[in-house]
Order: structure tokens, then C-alpha cells, then sequence
């Protein structure tokens, strides 16, 4: 997301002075030599086309749709293109210490893994949450305590700011040990 | 936490987010204003009215010299915002050098190359980092570190910290004469399972 907002961020930018641009120099043209109005946006032609529309035409209100589909999408682009570091504790006043999530389920998945009861698993992080999903032969419930015992051990060596909430699910499926 | 290393943690994208939410919400109103109008909750009557009001006709036509001016300053500033905002938001990030002396006679700068790749090749010393980045953001003034450190599978974090604390950061400081360099470190855990074989120069 932060990269749809980098891409879309300058072009809304260019647009907008485009647009400015536009008005201005229609305005002038229109104003010092109106004989050769327009320069170079063909807006009276756009002029002759809304003439007779009224606010209940359909096509005025597909525009309005349309108009608001394109505002939604910049608008959620601007609010969900925020940064997803985890923060790990401050070693000394001066230095901020991050790690990506990604990074972070790397981490969670190396320890899951080694388990060796585990013979597949998924981890997602994230600052607030961890979940693990695993897979074994054996009865679940057992391997699932210690799964999770492993995982908090992890979270031990690695300090944290803030203590993500840890989900572990473990399945049995079938196949010979 | 310190305000400047939390802001050396990554380029801001502030501005860009700021600007973006508010021309969504400008496009949204604008979309909902016209289709309230439209379905009539303002009024039947207003919706049966044409797009190009008369009554907006005749006031421009008692009001050129006014219309013209508006709409030159409307787009001057279109303009002048679209361009402002597309200059911050393609130019890079700056790498400023460090100015350790501004006395007139003992001006005395360090360039950005030289202090990263003083701190990089510390920091690519220390036991279970197989990879370090470094860069300095901010003025040259007020520089902070940015350092992103590749750590090799089941490194402790805190061993690294104090090493890198104690050693690297130490001694970048002592070369800055400051007491304290705003850093933000970032942390890859566990990429490789092995630390990278030392480069030969």
C-alpha cells in the first residue's frame, strides 16, 4: 500500500497542477484574446455538451458515481498506507530498534518448524499478533502446548515493546510417523 | 523514545497521506453533495434545475472582472500546491554530510560516503551480523543514523545491542564529538542460516 501511494501520490500532484494550469490559461486567453478562446482545453464543447442536463439526468448522476468510486479509493489509499514496523524495546535513549513483521513470522517460523513433531506450519505477525498454524501427526493438544511454549520462549529472547497476543492452532493429519 | 530516531526509522510519508486523504475527501463530498442535489433532498424542484444554473449564468455575467480574478486564483493555486507536492514527493531522500565545525577559517564537513561507510563496516564486525546498511537522513546539523543489520539465525538481539551500542555507535559518536546520535536501527531476524562468507576486497 505504501507503494500504490508513492505511484499515485505524484500523479494526483501533476494532475492537480494540470488542472490549474488549464484554468489559468483558458481564463487569460478568454480574457485578452478572446478570438482565439480556446487554447487549448476544448471546454465549450464540454459547455455545449451539459448544456440541458439537469441534477436529475442520468448521466450527471453516473458522473457523481463515478467521481465518488475515484475519491473512495484515493481516500482509503491515503489512510491504509501507514508503516507496519514492530518496535522492539529501546536499548538506550537515542536509538529506536524495528523489525519488520515479516521478519518477525521468520523468526516465529524457524522455532515452529524445528519442533519436531511439526510437519508443516504458517505463521503471520504482526506488533499486536501472532498466529501459528502447524500441522502434525501426532495428537494435537499435546504438541499445541508445547508449540506454544516455544514460541513465548522466542518472544523472551526478543524484546519486544509491546507483547504480541499469541494464537496457536495445530492440526492432526494423517500419514504414518 | 526520542522523537529523532523514531523519525530516522523511514522516509515520512506524511505529506503524500495527508494530501491524498484530503483530495479523496474533496472528491467523496463533492460525489455525495451532487447526488443528494440530484435525488431530491434538497428539494424537488432544485433537482429538476439545470447543471449550468441561471441564476450562476447571470451573476457571472454581472461580475466578469470578479469571475476571472476567482478563477485565476483558483488555479494559480491548483497550480502552485500540485507543484509543490510533486517536487517533495519525487525528490530523494537527502544524504546530508555532517558539519562537525561552522567557525569561519576551521569549517569542517564530513561527507555522507565516508561516515557511512566508517559505521557500516563497524557494525558488519559485529558477531552474527552478516549484512549491514547504513545512511544518515535528516540536516547536516541534526543527522541521524539509519542502520538496517541482517542478523544470522538464532542471534541474540540483545548481544547485538550492546555491541553495537558500546562499540560501533560509541565510537561514531566520539568522532562526531557528540554525546548522543539519534539512530534507528532496523533488524532483518533470521535470514540466513549462515553468516555470508567475508568479502574479499
Amino acid at each position: 500500500m505504501r507503494l500504490l501511494l508513492r505511484v499515485l501520490a505524484p500523479l494526483l500532484a501533476l494532475l492537480l497542477a494540470v488542472v490549474g494550469l488549464g484554468i489559468v490559461v483558458e481564463t487569460v486567453t478568454l480574457w485578452v484574446a478572446p478570438g482565439s478562446s480556446p487554447l487549448v482545453v476544448p471546454w465549450p464543447s464540454w459547455q455545449a455538451a451539459v448544456e440541458g442536463l439537469t441534477w436529475q439526468s442520468g448521466s450527471v448522476r453516473a458522473v457523481a458515481v463515478i467521481v465518488g468510486v475515484g475519491g473512495l479509493f484515493v481516500l482509503l489509499t491515503g489512510l491504509v498506507a501507514r508503516r507496519h514496523d514492530v518496535y522492539l524495546a529501546d536499548p538506550v535513549p537515542e536509538v529506536t530498534v524495528t523489525t519488520s513483521p515479516r521478519s518477525l513470522a521468520r523468526a516465529v517460523g524457524h522455532e515452529v518448524r524445528s519442533h519436531d513433531d511439526v510437519i508443516s506450519a504458517s505463521v503471520v505477525a504482526s506488533a499486536k499478533k501472532i498466529t501459528v498454524k502447524a500441522a502434525t501427526l501426532d495428537p494435537a493438544e499435546d504438541v499445541r502446548a508445547s508449540l506454544r511454549e516455544r514460541v513465548d520462549q522466542t518472544l523472551l529472547r526478543l524484546p519486544l515493546a509491546q507483547r504480541p497476543r499469541v494464537a496457536v492452532s495445530v492440526t492432526t493429519t494423517k500419514g504414518v510417523k | 523514545m526520542s522523537r529523532r530516531s523514531r523519525r530516522a526509522v523511514a522516509r515520512s510519508a506524511g505529506r503524500d497521506r495527508v494530501l491524498t486523504t484530503l483530495l479523496g475527501l474533496v472528491l467523496v463530498a463533492a460525489s455525495v453533495l451532487a447526488l443528494l442535489v440530484s435525488y431530491g433532498v434538497f428539494g424537488t424542484f432544485r433537482a429538476q434545475r439545470p447543471i449550468i444554473d441561471p441564476l450562476l449564468v447571470t451573476w457571472i455575467g454581472t461580475h466578469v472582472a470578479a469571475t476571472r480574478w476567482i478563477a485565476i486564483g483558483i488555479g494559480v493555486v491548483l497550480f502552485f500546491v500540485g507543484i509543490a507536492w510533486v517536487v517533495r514527493s519525487l525528490r530523494p531522500e537527502p544524504r546530508p554530510d555532517v558539519s562537525l565545525s561552522e567557525l569561519p577559517g576551521e569549517r569542517l564537513v564530513v561527507e555522507h560516503a565516508a561516515v557511512a561507510d566508517a559505521v557500516r563496516q563497524d557494525a558488519e564486525t559485529i558477531e552474527g551480523v552478516s549484512r549491514a546498511r547504513v545512511r544518515l537522513v535528516g540536516t547536516s546539523l541534526k543527522p541521524a543514523l539509519r542502520i538496517a543489520l541482517t542478523l544470522v539465525e538464532g542471534t541474540d538481539v540483545r548481544d547485538v545491542w550492546a555491541d553495537l551500542d558500546g562499540r560501533v555507535l560509541a565510537r561514531a559518536r566520539e568522532a562526531f564529538a557528540v554525546s548522543a546520535l539519534p539512530t534507528a536501527v532496523r533488524l532483518e531476524l533470521d535470514a540466513t542460516s549462515a553468516p555470508t562468507p567475508a568479502r574479499v576486497e
